[in-house]
């Protein structure tokens, strides 16, 4: 049995956990969701020892492996190879064990020609199948998982899931923490909802992630991050959706791909000149990109009633992963900070991108090729090859 | 609700249980804690030899550095104490004398300041994974005595210079060693926990390390040292270490077991103490750094 019962920080008393109490049997696949801020990660630090608790108990009956970022153990200088070693020793494998499964975790990262290159030299995909082909191989008893899987290539995400499924039916116990629903969906047997430090549900994967979804769509009912919706607002935010290229509702995109964001207001009284704005941030909080009002030009003049804004985008260019969005009104001569209504964090979109996607931009482009006649005399000389080259 | 599904026998294994409660702080924990670094072995090792291959990769002297720094040393404090003040050194060439005392001593300061800065600059580390965190300053002291080893080499080649003989009482260097490593390794332990809350410690370290030199007869003989301070100057653990290394390894005589006493009640009960510090800065840890 675990029993978690809180976690304080210094300065200011918080309690980021609160009266908590859990489960988790063998074999278990336990999905953990909610807002930003609502414990997650500090229920993930917590059984993987990152830090204690206050007050309150956890028992863990087996080996515990946590993959909370992967790679974040790899040291640019090293190989492959090297941080091989080096990750998975930090991960609590023995040297021996490393040397024997090190065929394994090579072929499964799919790196064997570049094993022995430093991995500063690898592409952010290479890095993170490396990272996450280590500590598939840990065997543990009992898997914690973060927002791991929302990183790499779609076929490397298969294979990943494919592999925990493995982990899962030779009786290792997952908890795996993400607002990742589809994949929460997945792979859980079972999903707790928390809800400012506390359980707001327990129970059947689709009844939990559905009450989610609620709460998270509908931003009326909601107070995000304690962001409680004071009555007086002269507009608010009602919704916000997010539809793929058919035009279904839907919350994981693909690099590339088109993306369509849909954000209903009410207004109260008439408004002048505002701006409705739908903000991406990325994980460590930094603002990735932005849909912006403002691109219509002239000002925008909204008397009371409901309405809606659409932005369709033709091709999303975000880099795969989670992004948290922030939906908001504001008056388009206030200060920054100064909103009308603004809903911070109201949803997290997941965005997966295929092989043929490298390092930090996206750019669209079409390819044509016409491939010329070729002539044996016009063929260079092997001689002007190596020059060139040298 | 989901009942228990039976699990497929699993690799052969057996299940530790753990349990894991608010930190609480007894000289208990200890055993516990020593026990958890010995499964942390590998890593210990692993992350060792990590430091000294980052060290000298893309680097052209290489290990060369290890020699360089107690030799650059060595060579300042022997044009200073034998060419522009003369310091008795017991009819010893300077240079030898020096470069003796300068070789523990350079493992110690260096084990110190690097350990110090050891957790915080692996705070990326310390937040996303637990492992035992006193590997982290523990590998500096390894990586040092390696270095210690490297230089060593360059001792070898000033004692057939000068013509110096090793002579039985030499192999009191490998307890004294083990003496001053345990002391690096009770102050690494303390000042690295501490850093991670105030990096006054990481700031205030090379001016430490410089006073605490000259407290320590690293570039003058204890001898040199006035009878009326010798009491309050034999606190310094580091007094009885670097003297008698090199009374062992130079002087060829006997060690001053007094003064080694001493240092080793210290390393002794310093030793346990810091790593509880150690430990209980560690439960809270990756929430300050």
């Amino acid at each position: 049995m675990r029993k978690l019962l809180s976690m304080r920080k210094r300065y200011e008393e918080f309690w980021a956990l609160k009266d908590i109490s859990f489960e988790v049997h063998m074999a278990e696949a336990l999905g953990i969701i909610g807002h930003n801020g609502a414990g997650k990660s500090t229920i993930l630090k917590l059984l993987s020892r990152i830090t204690t608790p206050s007050s309150g108990e956890i028992m863990i009956n087996g080996r515990l492996s946590a993959l909370i970022e992967v790679g974040s153990g790899f040291h640019p200088e090293l190989t492959g190879r090297e941080n091989v070693y080096l990750n998975g020793s930090i991960l609590g494998m023995m040297r021996r064990e490393i040397s024997d499964k090190l065929d394994s975790i090579v072929d499964f990262a799919e790196l064997r020609q570049f094993i022995d290159t430093p991995v500063k030299r690898y592409s952010s995909g290479m890095y993170v199948r490396l990272g996450f082909s280590i500590a598939a191989h840990l065997d543990p008893d009992i898997l914690l998982l973060d927002e791991v899987l929302a990183v790499g290539d779609a076929a490397f995400q298969r294979k990943c899931i494919e592999r925990i499924t493995d982990l899962k039916k030779n009786g290792t116990t997952i908890v795996f923490i993400s607002h990742d629903l589809k994949a929460v969906q997945q792979l859980c047997d079972r999903v707790i909802l928390l809800k400012n430090g506390r359980i707001e549900a327990d129970g059947d994967p689709n009844e939990t992630i559905d009450l989610y979804r609620n709460s998270s769509t509908q931003l009326s009912s909601q107070s995000t991050d304690g962001f409680a919706q004071e009555p007086s607002r002269e507009a608010v935010v009602t919704s916000l959706n997010f539809y793929d290229e058919n035009g279904n509702e839907c919350l994981s995109f693909e690099t590339g791909k088109p993306m369509k964001a849909a954000l209903n207001y009410r207004v109260d009284k008439p408004l002048r000149d505002v701006v409705f704005e739908v903000q991406f941030y990325s994980q460590e909080g930094r603002l990735r990109s932005f849909f912006t009002s403002e691109t219509l030009g002239g000002t925008i003049d909204v008397e009371p009633g409901q309405g809606s804004i659409v932005f369709d985008c033709a091709s999303v260019g975000l880099w795969p992963g989670m992004y948290f969005i922030d939906a908001g009104i504001r008056n388009r001569l206030a200060p920054y900070g100064i909103d009308i209504d603004w809903r911070r964090r109201c949803l997290a979109v997941r965005i997966d991108y295929d092989r043929h996607l490298r390092d930090t931009f996206y750019m669209p482009y079409i390819c044509r090729h016409s491939p010329p006649p070729i002539l044996a005399h016009e063929w260079p000389q092997r001689s002007t090859i190596t020059q060139h080259f040298s | 609700m989901v009942t228990p599904v039976t699990a497929l026998p699993r690799s052969s294994h057996s299940r530790p249980i753990r349990i894991i409660r608010p930190a609480s702080f007894s000289p208990f924990d200890l055993w516990g804690g020593l026990r958890e670094l010995w499964q942390y072995r590998d890593l210990f090792y692993t992350l060792t030899v990590h430091r000294i291959k980052v060290r000298y990769k893309q680097s052209v002297l290489g290990l060369s550095w290890a020699i360089l720094q107690p030799l650059s040393l060595m060579l300042i404090y022997t044009v200073i104490f034998s060419v522009i003040a003369k310091v008795s050194t017991e009819n010893v060439p300077y240079a030898v004398f020096a470069y003796a005392a300068l070789l523990p001593w350079t493992f110690f300061s260096s084990s110190l300041t690097n350990a110090t800065q050891g957790l915080v600059s692996h705070s990326q580390l310390v937040t996303k994974v637990y492992f035992a965190r006193e590997i982290l300053p523990l590998t500096y002291v390894g990586a040092s005595l390696f270095d210690f080893a490297v230089a060593s080499t360059f001792l070898v080649a000033l004692f057939f210079y000068y013509g110096v003989r090793l002579t039985a009482y030499a192999l009191y260097a490998i307890p004294i060693l083990l003496l001053l490593a345990a002391l690096a390794t009770a102050c690494s332990l303390f000042l690295s926990a501490m850093q991670v809350r105030f990096r006054d410690i990481g700031v205030a370290m090379p001016l430490v390390l410089q006073l605490w030199m000259f407290s320590t007869p690293v570039v003058y003989p204890l001898s040199a040292v006035p009878l009326r301070f010798r009491g309050i100057y034999a606190f310094n653990p580091l007094v009885g270490v670097i003297e008698n290394f090199r009374r062992a390894v130079l002087q060829g005589v006997a060690p001053d077991l007094y003064s080694l006493l001493i240092s080793a009640i210290i390393s002794a009960v310093l030793l346990p103490l810091t790593y509880l510090y150690f430990k209980r800065v560690e439960a809270t840890m990756a929430d300050i750094i």
